[in-house]
């Protein structure tokens, strides 16, 4: 990481000297509970930022890339936001973190600058300037529910999440995905952040009959859940599918406790294609052993960006207003595949994988797929 | 006060500059710090000023937020209706702070961990509740959608507002230090029980300072809603708790200004350095560790000691004293009888049907052996420990389920063993403290002029030229010789004129002259007010000197009473002597 | 409730009790006999559960875990109590922060030197032990075996070993167990260290259940908080009971409303205790 950021003072400061930049905003949570996607993140930004001015700069000028911590409170997230935009000069935004900083950094801009979340999340975000590449719950749910259904069989689902606003508005729209494709929900539940003991809700997994449990448990808490389930034999009973479970938090997991754990995302490491294979290998050529294990949370940076960088060059500039008037439709590819701008939300492919061998292999992928948020 | 004027006069220009210098970013930048200034100032008030440490004080920062931003919402812009319901919710917070503050310390909880752990798990409640009622509080992606107070821009017109209640937050903090109410809270830390036998409520004392410190916490957040324009469950969560703390604690907590400029230093510099110097939190925790370690008084204290070094502190002029009001520890009547008191503690039975009935006006001696229960019978009357059966009376009136706080309006008052006065403070003060018990009222903790109320008693024993108090008023009373400290809690026992006063061992430690001298000011006193004095004393010579009347306990019982010949001729007393004359 | 879905709450209760147990025996160790509130047992907690993954990592053998561990932890306690605690004995509020302040050291440190990322200690052994019909994890059913054995033997050595005397002698009254030659100084630190590794133990023992992450300490820390606020501050009969009442309190309401249930009854028992009963269910002495 300490390579990373020499290297982009290095290339700022040559830049600076040679041609006019357009400065770039990057908010990566490095500390804090999603602190573990900092890394991941910061070098999809490198090589985003690598292949937009390989490919010509944003409207004929390098990119340069500044990066905030927004790993931390709102409050003191939105002073890094501030700082950028106000005193280094940021043109846009491209942000992965938690929605409290979101709602919290859309409030600070007021649609005076274009700015990209990259997050998976709840959905419904309709701030003007503010562009959603992160999978929503409709995205992750409405193919897959289904296609589980005809090729594992199953229909009785448990809900399982975190008891905040991401997983219970994930479950409000699975409801309604398991009972349009003829399945019932069994039992739904809630833990607080940071719950380390599953046992009763386990017990109640068990005797609830449920042959499928979605998971939208977060971090450290999907992988104390996911140990105690395979613990208990569950896996036996009932298979997983986890919306928020990429790469570091399986390894976590452990194989051993994998089988039968599924995860829908727009990214995953194993993607079965060229973009993909490509991303990864240019990971390690650029960054060797310090290459962070590439994820979903962390790769959907490089779809920010990409999305700013396709948006700006439609619109000949940066300008909010300019943006706005050319975004919807806008399309740009990265290593998950191509993704087309359909309001302010993409419509994009999504895969399912199977961690059972304690690395997820992805087993089927739907393209364009809509997010299902339609904003007034 | 011109001091006080001074400091504050630049905090508010220092502060009014920042948007002028360093133009509306960095106002807005620094405005937030401030906010979290104030809260940890009122951390640093309960902690520095109070001794006991409030680890959720986020609680109330939060409470305030939240509040403020739902009043916004609820009635867009009408200014006056945003601040008098901003004020009320911070007075809520005060309230509920007392409350809470009162019930913990009412009971057997001291200033220690207890009292921080409960605060700690509040916060976690709170902040857990603040998460998993979205239909409330908007969950974890916060409430927002709100219009800051009275449409001011965070970036214009709402940082003078935060200076504003930076520099009355400020203000009042340094004013109550110069204030009885300043003085009872250090004399609380310095020495809570003879606070307490002063006609002190402690458990109040702290609830006061922790309703402050509540009401200071509630009023940056509800500025805090406007600032950020949402409000999330981290600004009432535990971790902002423990940066409070953290801030209070390396800015420095027995300095109003402390905690600000810990928070302001810190906070801003960490917003500044996060993303640019890699070990950054790591570097925090090691200087918070520092000070914790070596610099317990924090930033400010170097800052003072360094103007203490430069002569620049200003000597306070001594106003004249006026006249103290009546006490009401004077106006209580009634000669002091125990009927059948008996107490054990840890399986032992020291007071075994005690009676006793004192005289109205006199000096009683009350002699025994070791062990007799004569101190635990002053414990008994004082509530310091509880009585398990039997009555203790004050004529008509029962004292029974009373504090030791409440004794002195019921004209009791006492002495110590051994001698108990405020150590930190100055001798000067620790009269202060005495002239204010039993005769303070109501506001006059917040007004200065009873600060120099002298009362008679003390009057007259620092006109005596025999007692050695006059010539080091200024000197730190924890530093007295023995000798001196027994004079001067004698002082502080007779300054509200007590009824009763109760002396244990008064000559302990002193030198003949110096006891034959006790033994006048204990006549003189008698005399002068007509008052009923008890004294334990094993020195017989001293009993002589002093007693009107004597009686003799032994085994929790009272054995004998009477004159002391009439005491020396009862047989049953000299069979407990007869094993070695005391 | 059928009898399995009873034998299960019975097993998941005794799981709890035990796993509290052992998380708040170092903590209670070390406030039970130096009045020291660790705020950084959670960092040791931590430490330990990174035992395995270190040998792991080098290529030793499972094993091999076990002395990593006490080594590990045992010298950071060494040098924490040498720079820190020796100078914060009888200074409660200070001790509190001091070791809040390391505790973000530590856990700072661990994300520089290990890494953010979760890690995964896998199971020693696999398997299911049948009880009646209830199939239970049998690493869960070894641990709360190896707990009740370590319990009855630290209550025995405590009650009758010489080092047992000496700790309670110096409980009592510090200044007369060193004027009776007790080095008081030596028989501290090595408190401190003994709890400080009964936390590493704790954590090596438990990381097969639990997520690995530099973070992890805080919930270690808080679960320990509230059993011996129950169980009262400082005897290990005290500490037993606690764990039971906390345990039996979250499993109870968690099974029967919901966690979050179980979490806030958690912290009101807590809170009550400490108002009313602050010596918790068991006095010290």
């Amino acid at each position: 990481m300490k390579r990373l950021l020499i290297s982009t003072a290095i290339a700022g400061l040559m830049g600076g000297t040679a041609l006019a930049e357009v400065r770039i905003g990057v908010l990566v949570p490095d500390s804090g509970p999603a602190g573990l996607f900092g890394p991941s993140a910061r070098q999809a930004a490198a090589l985003a930022a690598e292949d937009i001015n390989a490919a010509g700069g944003i409207n004929g000028e390098p990119v340069e890339l500044i990066f905030a911590d927004v790993g931390v409170p709102p409050a003191q997230a939105v002073q890094a936001v501030q700082r950028l935009w106000r005193s280094d000069g940021v043109q846009g935004f491209v942000g992965m973190h938690d929605s409290a900083v979101r709602a919290a950094i859309t409030g600070q801009l007021r649609g005076q600058l274009p700015y990209v979340y990259t997050a998976v999340y709840e959905g419904g975000e309709c701030a003007t300037g503010t562009y959603v590449t992160g999978e929503t719950p409709a995205q992750q749910l409405a193919p897959v529910i289904p296609w589980l259904a005809e090729n594992e069989g199953v229909s009785r689902w448990y809900l399982i999440g975190n008891d905040y606003n991401w997983p219970r508005d994930t479950n409000a729209a699975a409801q309604e995905i398991i009972a349009a494709s003829g399945g019932t929900v069994v039992g739904e539940e809630y833990v607080p952040l940071g719950a380390s003991d599953f046992d009763a809700s386990l017990g109640r997994i068990r005797s609830s009959g449920a042959d499928a449990v979605l998971v939208t448990l977060v971090g450290g808490d999907s992988v104390g859940f996911n140990i105690a389930y395979s613990a208990f034999g569950l896996d036996q009973q009932a298979l997983r599918l986890g919306t928020l479970i990429e790469e570091n938090t399986l390894a976590g997991i452990g194989s051993a406790n994998a089988n039968r754990l599924f995860a829908s995302m727009g990214y995953f490491a194993g993607i079965d294609s060229d973009a993909a294979r490509d991303y990864a290998a240019r990971l390690g050529a650029t960054f060797g052993s310090d290459a962070a294990q590439p994820n979903g949370m962390g790769e959907s940076i490089y779809d920010g960006l990409m999305l700013l960088a396709a948006l700006s060059n439609a619109a000949g500039s940066l300008d909010a207003a300019a943006v706005a008037a050319v975004a919807d439709g806008t399309a740009f590819s990265s290593p998950r595949g191509e993704a087309v701008l359909d309001g302010n939300h993409v419509a994009q492919t999504i895969f399912l994988a199977d961690g059972s061998s304690g690395a997820f292999e992805v087993v089927t992928r739907f393209d364009s797929v809509p997010s299902g948020v339609t904003c007034p | 006060m011109g001091s006080i004027v001074t400091v504050n006069l630049a905090l508010a220009a220092g502060l009014l500059l920042v948007p002028w210098l360093g133009g509306d970013f960095l106002a807005w930048q620094i405005g937030l710090f401030l906010l979290y200034g104030v809260a940890a100032q009122g951390v640093g008030f309960a902690w520095g000023r109070g001794g006991f440490l409030p680890l959720g004080n986020a609680l109330f920062f939060g409470l305030g937020a939240y509040g403020a931003a739902a009043v916004l919402k609820a009635t867009e812009g009408a200014l006056w209706v945003n601040l008098a319901a901003m004020a009320l919710i911070a007075l809520l917070c005060a309230a509920l702070a007392f409350g809470i503050a009162l019930l913990l310390f009412r009971g057997r909880m001291g200033s220690g961990p207890g009292f921080s752990l409960v605060t700690l798990a509040l916060v976690l409640i709170a902040a857990q509740i603040a998460e998993t009622t979205p239909a409330l509080t908007g969950g974890f992606n916060g409430f927002s959608g709100y219009p800051p107070l009275a449409g001011l821009d965070p970036f214009g017109g709402l940082y003078p507002v935060i200076v504003a209640l930076v520099v009355a937050v400020t203000l009042s903090l340094t004013l109550i230090e110069r204030l009885p109410a300043g003085l009872i809270l250090r004399g609380l830390v310095a020495q809570e029980e003879r606070l307490e036998l002063l006609g002190f409520a402690p458990h109040r004392v702290k609830a006061w300072a922790f309703a402050g410190s509540a009401g200071i916490g509630a009023l940056a957040g509800s500025l805090y809603a406007s600032h950020q324009g949402i409000v999330t469950p981290q600004a009432i969560g535990f971790m902002l708790s423990a940066e409070l703390v953290i801030w209070a604690a390396v800015g420095g907590r027995f300095s109003p200004l402390g905690p600000l400029l810990g928070a302001v230093a810190i906070g801003w510099a960490s917003s500044a350095l996060r993303d640019t110097v890699a070990w950054w939190e790591v570097g925090v925790a090691a200087v918070f560790l520092l000070v914790v370690l070596l610099q317990p008084g924090g930033a400010m204290d170097l800052i003072h000691r360094g103007i203490a070094r430069l002569g620049l502190t200003r000597r306070r002029r001594d106003a004249p004293p006026l006249p103290a009001p009546p006490s009401r520890a004077a106006a209580a009547r009634g000669p002091l009888r125990l009927c059948d008191v008996g107490l054990s503690a840890g399986g032992i039975r020291i007071l075994d049907r005690l009676s006793l009935a004192l005289p109205e006006a006199g000096i009683l001696c009350v002699i025994g052996p070791n062990g007799a229960g004569k101190t635990t019978m002053l414990n008994a009357v004082t509530a310091r420990l509880p009585v398990q059966s039997g009555q203790i009376t004050l004529g008509a009136v029962s004292l029974g389920g009373k504090a030791t706080w409440q004794m002195l309006d019921h004209g009791i008052a006492r002495k110590m063993q051994i001698p108990t006065v405020f150590g930190a403070l100055t001798l000067r003060e620790n009269l202060q403290l005495a002239a204010l018990a039993g005769r303070m009222r109501g506001l006059d903790a917040l007004r200065p002029s009873p600060l120099r109320w002298q009362t008679p008693p003390v009057a007259r024993l620092l006109a005596d030229p025999e007692v050695p108090l006059a010539a080091g008023l200024d000197k730190d009373a924890g530093h007295l010789p023995q000798g001196h400290r027994q004079f001067l809690e004698l002082a502080m026992t007779l300054s509200p004129e007590p009824r009763l006063v109760m002396l244990d061992e008064p000559a302990a430690g002193m030198s003949p002259a110096e006891t034959q001298l006790m033994v006048r000011l204990a006549r003189d006193y008698q005399q002068q007010t007509g008052a009923a004095i008890v004294v334990i004393e094993h020195d017989m010579h001293l009993v002589d000197a002093l007693a009107d009347e004597v009686a003799v306990l032994h085994q929790g019982r009272t054995l004998a009473t009477g004159s002391l010949a009439e005491v020396r001729r009862d047989p049953l007393v000299a069979a407990v002597y007869a094993g070695g004359h005391k | 409730m059928s009898s399995d879905a009873l034998v299960l709450f019975a097993l998941n209760a005794t799981w709890q009790i035990a796993a509290l147990a052992l998380l708040a025996l170092g903590l209670g160790l070390v406030f039970g006999l130096l009045r020291i509130m660790n705020m950084a047992h959670g960092d040791f907690v931590m430490l330990g559960a990174y035992a395995p993954v270190l040998t792991a990592q080098w290529g030793l053998p499972p094993l091999a875990a076990i002395p990593v561990c006490l080594l590990m932890v045992g010298l950071t306690a060494l040098i924490v109590e040498r720079l820190v605690i020796r100078h914060l004995y009888a200074r409660m509020f200070d001790s509190l922060l001091a070791t809040w302040a390391l505790s973000i050291l530590m856990r700072e440190g661990a994300e520089l030197a290990f890494g953010p990322q979760f890690r995964n200690v896998p199971l020693p052994f696999e398997g299911v032990t049948q009880i009646g019909t209830v199939g239970y994890p049998s690493y869960r059913l070894l641990v709360i075996g190896l707990v009740a054995a370590g319990f009855l033997a630290l209550w025995l050595w405590y009650r009758r070993s010489l080092t047992g005397l000496k700790l309670r002698a110096m409980v009592d009254n510090p200044t007369l167990a060193e004027g009776a030659g007790i080095n008081t100084a030596r028989l501290s630190a090595g408190a401190f260290v003994a709890g400080c590794l009964l936390a590493g133990l704790a954590g090596l023992l438990l990381a097969p259940t639990l997520s690995v992450y530099p973070g992890m300490g805080l919930d270690a820390l808080i679960r320990s908080f509230f059993t011996l606020i129950v169980g009262g501050l400082g005897t290990l009969e005290g500490l037993a009971v606690g764990a039971a009442v906390i345990g039996g309190l979250q499993a109870g309401l968690s099974a029967y409303l919901s966690q979050t249930a179980g979490y806030l009854g958690v912290l009101i028992l807590a809170i009550l205790f400490l108002w009313r009963r602050p010596d918790g269910l068991y006095r010290h002495r």
